[in-house]
This record gives C-alpha cells, sequence and structure tokens, in this order.
C-alpha cells in the first residue's frame, strides 16, 4: 500500500463522516471518535459504515462496527478488509 | 366534569406557516393550491396540490436533525414549536408524566419511503440508508415531539386517513377529561404529495384534474366539482384543563366541548351518511349540546362528488330544516386536503372562526347542485359577530375506511 492511497482512503473516509454529521473537516484529526467527540449514535455508525461499504465495495460485518468509531480505527479497519478482499 | 381549553396554535398550510398568515389567507379567501415543481408531472392527469412554499425548514432545524426527520415530522415538530410558544409552555412543565402527545397521520414518513424504494430497485446503485425505519414509521412525528420537549405521558399515533389529525385531537381531549393527562399537545401532520402518492391516487380517480388554473382546482359542493386537491400540512393544538390554563394565566382561544367517532362499517371508500350523522350526534351529545345550538359547521368538504352530498345528507339527517340555517365551509377549497393533518387544521379554522367571529368562504363555487343545497358561504368571507354571533362550531372529519370523527368547540366564556 502507497502513502499515496493511505492518504485518498483517510481523505475518502473524512469525506463520509463530513456528508453524515455534517461537522466541520477541521475537526477530523485520527483520534477523534464519532460518538465522544462529534456526537454520533448508533443509527449514525451503521450510516457510516453503509457509506463506506459503498466507497470501498467491502463488506463491514456487524461484530466490526463497533471498532469503526475514530478515524484511525476507520482508515485501518478498511485497509485491512480490502487486504482480506 | 373536568373542562378543557385550547391555549396554544400551531399551523402550517399552503397558504402560510402560523396562525397569523394561515387566518389572514383564509379569511381573504385566498388560494394555496399551485403547480407541483418538486418532481417530474408529465405522466400524472393531476398536476397541482397545496404545497407548503412558505414553510423553510432551515429555520427550525439545523442540517443534521434534518437528514433525521422526514418531512412530515419537520411540519409536525415546527407546528408544535409554534404551539407551544404561544401557549408560553415552560420547558419544565412541558417535562412532565401528565403532558401527552397524540398526532394523526394517514401517510408518516412516505418522502423517505419512496427514497428507500428508489434504492430498493436501483439493483445497487441507490443510497441505502440506516434510518429509513425511524423516518418513516407513523408514529415518527409524534415520537420526535415527545423527545424534543420531554414530554412524558401517553404517546400516540392515530391513523384514520383523512379523519386521523380529528381522531387526534378528540382522544387527546379524552385523556385530560377523564384524568389520564392534564396537559396534551395533539394534532396532525401529513406530507403526501410525493410521485408515487400522486400515481397512486391518479389510479382511484379522485383527485382533482381541472388544472388550469391551479387555484379554482378544487370546488367542494359546486356541481363541477371532480375531486379533491392533495396538500401538506401540519395543525397541533395544546391542550389543558381550564383550571391549568387558569392558573398559567394563559390565553385561551376556545373551550373544546365534544368529540364523536364512529365507523360507516360499510365500504372502504364509500361514504354513508348515517355513519357520518351519527358521528356528529356522539359529538354533540359528548359536549352536552343540543343541534340548535350549533352556530357553524366546518365541513369536511373534499370536492369529491360522493362526499359533498353524503355530507350534506348527514348534516340534514342531524340538523333537520335548521341545517338550512348553518353556515358551512370547506376551507380544502383554499389549502386542498392534506389527509391525516386535515381533521387538526380544520378543526383549528373553527376555533379561530369562533375567535374572529368571521366565517371563511368556499371558494370556486360555481353551479348549484341539487343534492348540495345548503349555505356553503360561497360569497366570501361572513361576519358573524351580530344577530347570532358565531358561539359554538363543529368540524367534520370523514376518512376513507369509514372513519368518521367530529370535533365541538365553543367560544370560552366563565360559566
Amino acid at each position: 500500500m502507497t502513502r499515496q492511497a493511505v492518504e485518498s482512503i483517510e481523505d475518502v473516509v473524512k469525506n463520509i463522516i463530513v456528508a453524515e454529521l455534517r461537522v466541520d473537516r477541521e475537526r477530523l484529526a485520527p483520534s477523534t471518535h464519532l460518538m465522544k467527540d462529534l456526537g454520533a449514535d448508533s443509527l449514525d455508525a451503521l450510516n457510516i459504515a453503509l457509506r463506506l461499504e459503498e466507497a470501498f465495495k467491502i463488506k463491514i460485518p456487524d461484530e466490526a462496527i463497533p471498532r469503526f468509531l475514530t478515524i484511525e480505527n476507520i482508515v485501518q479497519g478498511v485497509n485491512e478488509h480490502l487486504a482480506s478482499n | 366534569m373536568r373542562r378543557i381549553v385550547i391555549t396554544g396554535i400551531g399551523i402550517i398550510t399552503p397558504l402560510g406557516v402560523g396562525r397569523e398568515s394561515v387566518w389572514a389567507g383564509l379569511a381573504g379567501g385566498r388560494s394555496g393550491i399551485s403547480h407541483i415543481d418538486c418532481f417530474d408531472t408529465s405522466n400524472l392527469k393531476t398536476t397541482v396540490a397545496g404545497l407548503c412554499r412558505d414553510f423553510t425548514p432551515e429555520q427550525f432545524f439545523d442540517e443534521r436533525e434534518m437528514s433525521r426527520l422526514d418531512r412530515v415530522s419537520q411540519l409536525a415538530l415546527a407546528a408544535t414549536e409554534m404551539a407551544r410558544r404561544e401557549a408560553k409552555l415552560s420547558d419544565d412543565e412541558l417535562n412532565s408524566y401528565d403532558f401527552g402527545v397524540i398526532m394523526g397521520t394517514g401517510f408518516g414518513g412516505q418522502n423517505s419511503v419512496e427514497e428507500f424504494v428508489g434504492a430498493y430497485y436501483s439493483n445497487g446503485k441507490g443510497r441505502r440508508s440506516a434510518i429509513v425505519i425511524p423516518k418513516s414509521m407513523y408514529n415518527a412525528a409524534s415520537s420526535n415531539i415527545a423527545i424534543r420537549y420531554k414530554t412524558r405521558g401517553p404517546n400516540i399515533t392515530i391513523s384514520t386517513a383523512c379523519s386521523s389529525g380529528a381522531n387526534a385531537i378528540g382522544n387527546a381531549f379524552h385523556l385530560i377529561r377523564y384524568g389520564h393527562a392534564e396537559r396534551m399537545i395533539a394534532g396532525g401532520a401529513e406530507a403526501p404529495v410525493t410521485p408515487l402518492v400522486m400515481d397512486a391516487w391518479k389510479d382511484m380517480r379522485v383527485l382533482s384534474t381541472k388544472n388550469e388554473p391551479a387555484e379554482r382546482a378544487c370546488k367542494p359542493f359546486s356541481a363541477n366539482r371532480d375531486g379533491f386537491v392533495l396538500s401538506e400540512g401540519a395543525g397541533v393544538v395544546v391542550l389543558e384543563t381550564l383550571e391549568s390554563a387558569l392558573e398559567r394565566g394563559a390565553h385561551i382561544y376556545a373551550e373544546i366541548l365534544g368529540y364523536g367517532s364512529t365507523s360507516d362499517a360499510a365500504h372502504i371508500t364509500f361514504p354513508d351518511p348515517e355513519g357520518e350523522a351519527q358521528a356528529i350526534n356522539r359529538a354533540l351529545k359528548d359536549a352536552r349540546i343540543g343541534p340548535e345550538e350549533v352556530d357553524h359547521i366546518n365541513a369536511h368538504g373534499t370536492a369529491t362528488k360522493l362526499n359533498d352530498a353524503s355530507e350534506t345528507e348527514a348534516i340534514k339527517r342531524v340538523f333537520g330544516s335548521r341545517a338550512y340555517e348553518i353556515p358551512i365551509n370547506s376551507i380544502k377549497s383554499m389549502i386542498g386536503h392534506s389527509m391525516g393533518a386535515a381533521g387538526a387544521i380544520e378543526f383549528i379554522a373553527a376555533v379561530l372562526a369562533i375567535e374572529k367571529k368571521l366565517v371563511p368562504p368556499t371558494i370556486n363555487y360555481e353551479e348549484a347542485d341539487p343534492q348540495c343545497d345548503l349555505d356553503y358561504v360561497t360569497e366570501g368571507p361572513r361576519r358573524m359577530d351580530r344577530g347570532r354571533p358565531i358561539r359554538t362550531a363543529i368540524s367534520n372529519s370523514f376518512g376513507f375506511g369509514g372513519n368518521n370523527a367530529v370535533l365541538v368547540a365553543r367560544e370560552y366564556s366563565e360559566q
């Protein structure tokens, strides 16, 4: 995985979060937590998972969703799913 | 017996947002009907509807909130906010197990359903969503009201088609009267002007196809009427005991005196004047008044051939020869038929008619129909402040399914 690709995954993840939660992009740091920092609830998390599945053509299993809650965890999770596909 | 009064009004119709602008439109005999421009109507026979063009959800919600609320919930919440401001209810007063909500809706979150249906049939191309169910479920509007205002008492949604809003207010009234709640938010909301709903109504052939000019499409009680005009909107009232209203020093718009509800138990769409007449009778009995005390009838008056003739017959059965002396109007001539919201909006119109001593007209009346020969106030708004001033009014709502609901309101007086 090149540096370029990692950055673009992070960009896509941030775009999705900005669009779903209507938050300013500047608020998104690697450790930013969707629920604790951005006020998301479980329904938001599900919608973000749907958008990630569409954007990266991956399937996120139910049990993985609780790990998809910080920017860095989401990027890492997407990478893992892409690698395993 | 506890007395229940109306202390807050929130209303959104194609004539405007809020009590004052809606009343100005009704009292001025203006039409809010216009050509649909939010989706393609080229396959429809009816291209007009009542759209709430002055309603800007951004005034009430931020973007995030809007994404979670179907238009029907947005209308319901905005109307509730206006009603609670008028009633001057504090957060502490709302946050109570004695404060409940009953809302009526016929279609629920139809816009959200249609978005999802589109995604479902798009072979994976459409945008899926995890919040379609919480946005589209019928009780979304009433639940969102309770969540926002922390009303912790009964929270109920009523879906009886065109009488939903009236049944909601009637049941809320009874909940207070019989001690199950002290205060209630009650009304109806509907956002049914969508491509699928318009298309489905087309096949039932009950919508007016008199598209030009749009403002003249809906012609209740006129011989050349050809169907109703679909519309969106919301009407919400705050109901509370007289004692509570006096204690808070709240403005009292009127007293709600009675509620009657019946089922035709006949046909799913064909109206039965007997079921309708009995709903009026039961409402009068509930109000402990006789038919001679009714000064004004806000009719269901959809402008379908069947409804207007059947309703006229029902009124004659209840009021006998006095039927000809009672000013009857259909405000659907101006704002169309907002289904589950209509009963609430029309009850509010009847309450305002009592307060303003003025009956808004039935507009677009053009040809006499021998089956509809009562006084439908077709000449323009009618002042009723002298002679026999308007004190008591009823509002009729008759829904598909044979669900009839009638509400009685009276000018507030101390004894």
